[in-house]
């Protein structure tokens, strides 16, 4: 596998001391140093917030500057000062509730008694909005829990929802009890999440961190591991690979530009930290938090190419549905040179959702589009009331104008559709478009890098292209022209990208995918000739259909609103998924247990006893 | 719902009600008897986890021109409810679940756990007072205790999401609900509910007529506007109102039986004065036709009150026929309700 090294040289020492030697002997020292090395990348984080306050300006300073000067023991009178003013005005609900719980405990030795004070007085005064999905909720309930057992025995008076803080806390662990076991027995709902993937990692370390209730502690401490393996299963080279409930619309393009990466950097230490920012609350207390050994290895250390199967669901919905959250069968396909990875399409999540990709590593991943895939661009209200509980009309201008800016736009490569199904077998993708007369919008786009190295338009109606050391093939199944990709900058700006964009106004459409290393093939050519060959039958009226004999040999026929089949088999989805299932991962649906397995590492999580079970076998 | 209903009902048993002698035109009363409340959210720089500038939430309008803010902060409050037997007591649905008041607005609690997120409708009954029943986007929830415990009562509603709850004011146990789905009713307290209105998509809002209890009338998403005078058991679409766009919500005019008023995007204002079965605009000076919400003033005769889309609440003293700017800037109203003093 390629090595990459962001931060130390010494854990590439440690690494190979161990490939060349093998011995558990040597496995302890790289696990020693694995650990100074992430928290001396924490520690980084925290001096560089500590060292963005200027405290000579009396507007600067927030909730994140101050825990991280309270982590360093700096400017701890300026510190309470600017607690008793920030707390005068709370808001940010949710988003102000977990900084506020890190600057109280944190500070509780170190804040001024009227610091203190004035946070406990807003959380009186101050009603924070719950909000409405579970990252949400993961925020708003591990704080109100850790806050309530702060201030224990308080009346309701003293508290914004007019509870105790025994009841607080009794319905906050409640909640978080409930979204543990959901999580665990049928799949993450906010799933493979680029950005909100903090908004539960960071609580959960907070619990981890200091939660009296051992118990507490202990599920905070698994969750971390249950997300960080699902995150190592599905990185290549520390990027986040293939379907996401939800990312963005600069990170669907330039695949390492997210929070995720963030993680990947401290945790795994495989590429460079796209920012620290949101990042410095989980590198506040990530002392707390010792990643186990086999999870860094299932990131960072693959005998070949893998299959993983991993099983989700929907966010609540709430109309337009019988199901409250139907299942999402995720696919990925990981090689050292390129990660195929998708969902079944559909409307799975709002606004955010990405259903497929290929992705192509790359040595240094800053400002790389290192992608290729295609997408129905589509908006809705029926879409937005699926998922929100508001009245219809206004729905899809008020998402553009709460941050979503792009969803109804026709340029965009962000979100998902019900006229989208996806199929994929190995490295190979089948993506289906039936997409009827008057839809938002009447097209579909697909993403051509700037980083290719090669695109080729093929008289055969494949465009053959490359990227890093991927052979790709792209089969269009309909006519397209070339446009540009435009992006919005954060201020709403569009700007037109080197990249280009295939726009194929037809309604019966599909893509389809087929991936190599170029070390399979003697050449280039060799390659083309091989993707030519292949037996392939394209329909698209009545409905899209495709007969596909892939380059592994496979025959899959995949028609839309139909079981997709290989070798003549029909793929069963709801019996043939697992919540994790891959060389690595193990879990069954309801099992509430996940067995991480890497070459003699074992480690099973065990959320039915609340137990953590290592093991090292003699192989 | 009508939200003046449970009042109106208290006023007619005593001489109160002979104090209004509503002419038919704009005229301001003296002494209003009930107490003004609106829902609303200053939309326009609100976003989930960004700084508020302005109060949103619930607010008390007591003098018809001046909105006094009441309680949190909150940002979505999307319905209120006052037990007419004790102003003081107030009940609000909204994001953070149901939230209670025994003191008049001065201190609050949230009433629903984890379980129970954004209730879209609030009620009490006003048969049994302690009971509330709230909307819920899956299903419908019961208190029988003013709040303290909750069953989930929505039994034979397969589709759950409930916009919108009124209860019989004049037979106990019966109570109408707006779904994604359709009306359903249930005459046994919320135990079983029975289709009694199919719809293609969410039914926004039922009231009942405060003339004659047989006669409800119900909004929907893409239904046009329906209107039942069995009490409830079946229904029909009026005609002249668009089924193409959302109809918000409708009012009956406590002063004229005649008179009704509904909103809805694209519609504005649309107003009825033969009892449903003609409709005018009434949109003349409303800087907008997307319309959130309209009541009509049961104080003041030919008054109306209505929401356009992050704008002001507009006042119109002549039925709709011409508008004033009235209160808050960059709003959507929620809820306008009107609870009799005692």
């Amino acid at each position: 596998m390629r090595t990459m090294n962001f931060e130390k040289q010494i854990f590439v020492s440690g690494l190979n001391l161990i490939l060349l030697t093998g011995t558990a002997v040597f496995a302890g020292d790289l696990a020693s140093d694995r650990r100074d090395s992430y928290l001396a990348r924490a520690g980084e984080v925290v001096e560089w917030r500590a060292s963005r306050a200027d405290l000579s300006n009396p507007e600067a300073g927030g909730l994140a500057d101050i825990a991280a000067k309270l982590v360093l023991n700096q400017d701890l009178d300026w510190c309470s000062s600017k607690v008793i003013e920030l707390m005068q005005e709370p808001s940010g609900d949710m988003f102000w509730m977990f900084p506020c719980v890190s600057v109280a405990y944190l500070g509780r030795d170190k804040l001024s008694s009227e610091a203190q004070g004035a946070i406990r007085n807003a959380w009186r005064v101050y009603m924070p909005n719950r909000g409405d999905t579970e990252n949400h909720w993961a925020m708003y309930y591990s704080s109100l829990y850790l806050m309530a057992q702060l201030w224990p025995d308080q009346s309701g008076e003293t508290w914004y929802t007019g509870k105790s803080s025994t009841e607080n806390m009794a319905e906050a662990r409640e909640y978080l009890l409930s979204w543990i076991d959901l999580t665990t027995t049928r799949g993450q709902g906010e799933y493979d999440c680029t950005h909100y993937i903090g908004e539960y990692t960071i609580p959960m370390l907070f619990l981890a961190t200091w939660a009296d209730d051992p118990a507490i502690r202990l599920r905070g401490r698994m969750m971390l591991d249950y997300i960080f393996a699902d995150l190592a299963i599905d990185t290549l080279d520390g990027i986040y690979v293939g379907a996401h409930a939800r990312t963005d619309d600069r990170g669907v393009l330039e695949k390492w530009h997210h929070l995720s990466s963030f993680f990947s950097w401290l945790l795994f230490n495989n590429c460079p930290a796209p920012g620290f920012s949101w990042g410095t609350y989980f590198s506040l207390v990530a002392q707390h938090y010792n990643l186990p050994e086999v999870i860094f290895r299932i990131a960072t250390d693959r005998d070949g190419p893998y299959l993983s199967h991993e099983l989700k669901r929907t966010r609540n919905r709430w109309r337009n549905s019988d199901l409250r959250n139907p299942p999402v069968y995720k696919t990925t396909y990981m090689t050292d040179d390129y990660a195929v990875g998708s969902d079944q399409g559909g409307l799975l999540q709002p606004l955010q959702h990405h259903s497929w990709d290929l992705t192509w590593a790359v040595d240094d991943p800053r400002g790389v589009h290192n992608t290729i895939f295609s997408i129905h661009p589509h908006y809705s209200s029926e879409e937005m009331q699926m998922y929100f509980t508001e009245m219809p009309d206004w729905m899809p201008d008020a998402v553009v104008f709460q941050g979503k800016a792009s969803y109804n736009k026709e340029y965009k490569f962000l979100g998902g559709s019900k006229y989208e199904q996806v199929f994929q077998d190995l490295d190979t993708i089948i993506a289906l478009y039936n997409i009827p007369p008057g839809t938002n919008f009447e097209h579909i786009n697909g993403f051509f890098s700037k980083d290719l190295s090669r695109l080729e338009e093929d008289h055969s109606g494949w465009i053959f292209v490359q990227g890093g050391e991927a052979y790709i093939g792209y089969y269009p199944l309909a006519p397209y022209e070339w446009r540009e990709v435009i992006q919005l900058d954060r201020q709403l700006n569009e700007n037109v990208t080197k990249d280009r964009r295939l726009y194929s106004p037809h309604l019966k459409n599909g893509t389809i995918i087929q991936a190599a290393s170029s070390d399979e093939f003697p050449s280039w050519e060799a390659f083309k000739d091989t993707i030519r060959a292949l037996p392939l039958e394209v329909e698209r009226e009545p409905t899209p259909r495709v007969r596909f004999t892939t380059l592994r040999g496979r025959n899959l026929e995949f028609a839309f609103n139909q079981a997709p089949r290989v070798n003549g088999r029909p793929v069963n989805y709801a019996t043939e998924w697992k919540l994790f299932d891959s060389p690595y991962l193990q879990s069954e649906p309801w099992s509430r247990r996940l067995t991480m397995t890497h070459g003699k590492l074992k480690r099973i999580l065990d959320f039915n006893t609340v137990t953590i079970t290592d093991s090292a076998s003699d192989e | 719902m009508h939200r003046s209903l449970l009042c109106v009902r208290i006023l007619a048993a005593g001489s109160a009600l002979q104090a209004f002698a509503f002419s038919g035109h704009a005229q301001s009363s003296p002494d209003p008897k009930y107490d003004f409340y609106v829902c609303a959210s200053m939309t326009k720089d609100f976003t989930i986890g960004k700084r508020t500038t302005r109060l949103s939430g619930l607010f008390r309008i007591e003098d018809r021109t001046t909105p006094r803010h009441i309680g949190f902060n909150h940002p979505k409050q999307d319905a209120v409810a006052v037990d007419p037997s004790d102003p003081k007591v107030i009940f609000t649905a909204g994001l953070n679940g149901v939230l209670r008041s025994l003191d008049g607005g001065e201190s609050w609690r949230i009433m629903t756990s984890w379980d129970m997120t954004e209730p879209k409708d609030i009620v009490i009954d006003p048969n049994a007072p302690d009971h509330i029943i709230v909307g819920l986007p899956d299903g419908i929830g019961v208190s029988r205790d003013r709040g303290v415990s909750w069953d989930r009562m929505d039994s034979g509603i397969p589709r759950k999401y409930t916009q919108s709850i009124v209860v019989d004011r004049t037979e106990a146990g019966r109570m109408v609900a707006g779904t994604e789905k359709g009306i359903y009713l249930s005459e046994d307290g919320a135990k079983h509910w029975t289709l009694v209105q199919p719809a293609d998509a969410t039914v926004t809002n039922v009231s009942q007529s405060p003339h004659d209890p047989g006669v409800y009338m119900a909004t929907t998403q893409e239904n046009g506007v329906l209107m039942s005078t069995d009490g409830a058991r079946s229904w029909h679409q009026l005609d002249g109102l668009t089924s193409a766009h959302t109809i918000h919500n409708g009012d009956f005019d406590t002063t004229d039986p005649d008179r009704l008023a509904v909103c809805g995007w694209t519609i504005g204002v649309q107003v009825s004065e033969d009892g449903g079965k003609t409709w005018t605009a009434r949109n003349d000076g409303l800087p907008t036709a997307n319309v959130w919400r309209v009541a009509i003033d049961p104080d003041i005769s030919g008054r109306l009150y209505c929401s356009p889309h992050q704008e002001a609440v507009y006042v119109s003293d002549d039925f709709g026929l011409t508008w004033r700017h009235g209160f808050f800037e960059g709003a959507v109203v929620w809820d306008f309700a009107f609870i009799a003093r005692p």
